[in-house]
């Protein structure tokens, strides 16, 4: 994982693209702290999203910028183009906890600028416009969680699965210098989980905890690293975290918001961390 | 009641183009077809499908995802629209089928007795995934059988190919058992590609054949040597080699339903009849089926 750059005008669209990114997040895209908030272990997750959600809204960001781990895409990088996103989604997995309602507005404009951008570094983008397209889990979590009441338009991207760490924080850094163009406040927010070993049988959900002891060692070490904003000594362990942990998707969201960030941070808030069911999800601020 | 009996099993691929090629009044887009040589192998199936008259048909798919154990569709009347997400400018299909709720309920308690983790799906809100929705559409556009949908339990990529496959075998067993108990004359598909390396970049428009071929020639010849053991019905030497077929063709009958399918009928030593191979955006893909009342191994209706 390379944490340097280099290039002309680097400099310029540092400072652009720090502008630009008024907040920047890290949460969970599972949707059980949301249909399930008064189970105990899930309920600190819940709060710490609401928490995030007050921590966003003081930023007073134009648009907020969702990248899900659990959009997958194949053949391009999707963005979600269709003006409004509006219906209800039951989760594949955990549909006896009920329906997740949407409501969201798509940013056009900026979603619109950034996807001819993204072909200067090899990256082919397309926009998404149809009714019932299936929006995912993790977008609508981060959308319902904080973005109440659809105030702020958004900007949604997929997770390409051939995408590397690389590539994806490319692309947040990308769309941290469209947004800067364009003078456009943005909020991102990378959605998806830390460590990935799960329960795969039923288990009592008022005694969830992270499945292996070795993982949650881990989850908290890379917390606290955020925390302390030491990204030297992050980006050292991050491969091997990565890979003993599991962590979800290679854990590009992170690279996501590390590149809409520059990959400068002082520190983290961590307003929350916590299992589910036997994985890790952390509501994390980044502080620029 | 008399016994019930597994008659039949299809490999029944579910590439969303076919829908699209076909132009069926569900499906909003339009083509110019595409993809002929596998759709007419389709027809083909439902030609026997329909001889067989089944009561039932069962389909695992791997495009509706499970972590926490094999999910079973549990409403009984499911509709509404299903958008691909990964191609969704050739595939938004209006969908309305009928579940055997009580066959599926049967099959998710054998399967829990069985030590597997199995659950029902009760909200009548769900989204019904493509890939079922695509190869009950290939094998019986008419919508009249009643259905049991299975999910995919992503245990062959959580824990190994093997351990996950294992799980797809009692998944399968389970199935056999209680469609026995139930009296139903069951056909079981299995929504799978072979070899499925496939192309970045969508031609456009999608359905031109000029550029059509399989992604790579290593993947082609692993299908041709899976389809000719097939072919032969060599069925226990299928199974042998399949972990290096998915790995070498990082083939979907990881997923599991080529081998839940296998276990429900019972892992015949039966020739399979191909209707017809084809690739999808370079993608393999054989629509092929095993028989039962033909090789006398089942009751005709």
């Amino acid at each position: 994982m390379e944490s340097s750059q280099s290039g002309i005008g680097k400099s310029r669209l540092n400072l652009i693209n720090l502008m630009s990114v008024v907040s920047a997040f890290l949460i969970p895209g599972s949707p059980l702290p949301y249909l399930q908030q008064d189970n105990p272990p899930w309920r600190t997750l819940a709060e710490a999203m609401n928490s995030a959600s007050v921590s966003l809204a003081r930023s007073e960001p134009d648009t907020v910028v969702v990248y899900s781990t659990q959009w997958i895409a194949v053949l391009d990088q999707l963005w979600q183009t269709q003006p409004r996103l509006e219906g209800s989604h039951v989760d594949e997995n955990w549909h006896e906890f009920g329906e997740l309602p949407y409501d969201i507005t798509i940013d056009t404009e900026l979603t619109a600028a950034i996807i001819p951008i993204t072909g200067t570094v090899g990256i082919r983008s397309k926009g998404v416009n149809y009714n019932a397209f299936p929006v995912d889990t993790g977008t609508i979590i981060a959308a319902n969680f904080l973005n109440p009441g659809s105030l702020r338009q958004m900007t949604i991207t997929s997770n390409n699965v051939y995408h590397s760490w690389d590539i994806t924080k490319e692309l947040g850094r990308l769309t941290a210098q469209v947004a800067g163009e364009m003078g456009r406040k943005v909020a991102i927010v990378g959605v998806g989980g830390l460590s990935g070993s799960f329960f795969r049988d039923i288990i009592d959900i008022s005694e969830d905890r992270i499945a292996r002891e070795s993982d949650d060692a881990w989850n908290n070490k890379i917390l606290n690293l955020m925390k302390a904003g030491d990204s030297d000594a992050l980006y050292k362990v991050l491969p091997s975290y990565i890979e003993e942990a599991k962590v979800d998707m290679g854990f590009k969201h992170l690279a996501f918001i590390l590149g809409s960030i520059d990959e400068q941070f002082s520190g983290a808030t961590i307003y929350g961390y916590g299992p589910l069911y036997g994985a890790g999800g952390a509501v994390v601020e980044f502080h620029t | 009641m008399s016994k019930g009996e597994v008659i039949a099993g299809y490999l029944a691929p579910h590439p969303p183009h076919l829908v699209y090629g076909e132009n069926p009044p569900q499906n909003e887009p339009r083509s110019r077809g595409g993809w002929e040589t596998l759709r007419w192998a389709y027809e083909r199936a439902r030609a026997t499908l329909d001889e067989l008259k089944p009561d039932v048909l069962l389909v695992h798919s791997p495009h509706w995802i499970t972590q926490q154990g094999h999910h079973f569709l549990g409403v009984k009347e499911l509709s509404g629209k299903s958008v691909d997400p990964i191609f969704p400018n050739i595939f938004r299909y209006t969908f309305e089928l009928e579940v055997d709720v009580e066959l599926a309920e049967a099959i998710c308690h054998e399967a829990g007795q069985m030590g597997l983790t199995a659950k029902m799906m009760r909200n009548p809100k769900f989204r019904v995934d493509y890939g079922t929705i695509t190869t009950l559409h290939m094998i019986r556009p008419q919508w009249d059988i009643p259905v049991v949908g299975i999910s995919a339990n992503n245990s062959p990529y959580y824990l190994t190919t093997q351990e996950g496959l294992a799980e797809m075998d009692v998944l399968g067993r389970a199935t056999r058992k209680s469609i026995e108990a139930s009296g139903r004359r069951a056909v079981v598909l299995a929504s799978n590609t072979l070899c499925h390396y496939h192309f970045s970049k969508e031609p456009e428009p999608p359905e031109d054949m000029s550029q059509e071929h399989p992604e790579n020639m290593e993947g082609y010849l692993w299908d041709m040597r899976i389809i000719d053991l097939l072919r032969r019905g060599h069925i226990k030497e299928t199974f042998d080699i399949l972990p290096r077929f998915i790995e070498e063709a990082f083939a979907e009958v990881k997923s599991g339903a080529f081998t839940w399918m296998f276990s429900a009928m019972d892992y015949p030593e039966l020739a399979g009849e191909l209707h017809g191979y084809g690739t999808v955006i370079g993608t393999g893909n054989a629509v092929m089926e095993w028989n039962l009342v033909k090789a006398g191994l089942a009751k005709a209706a």
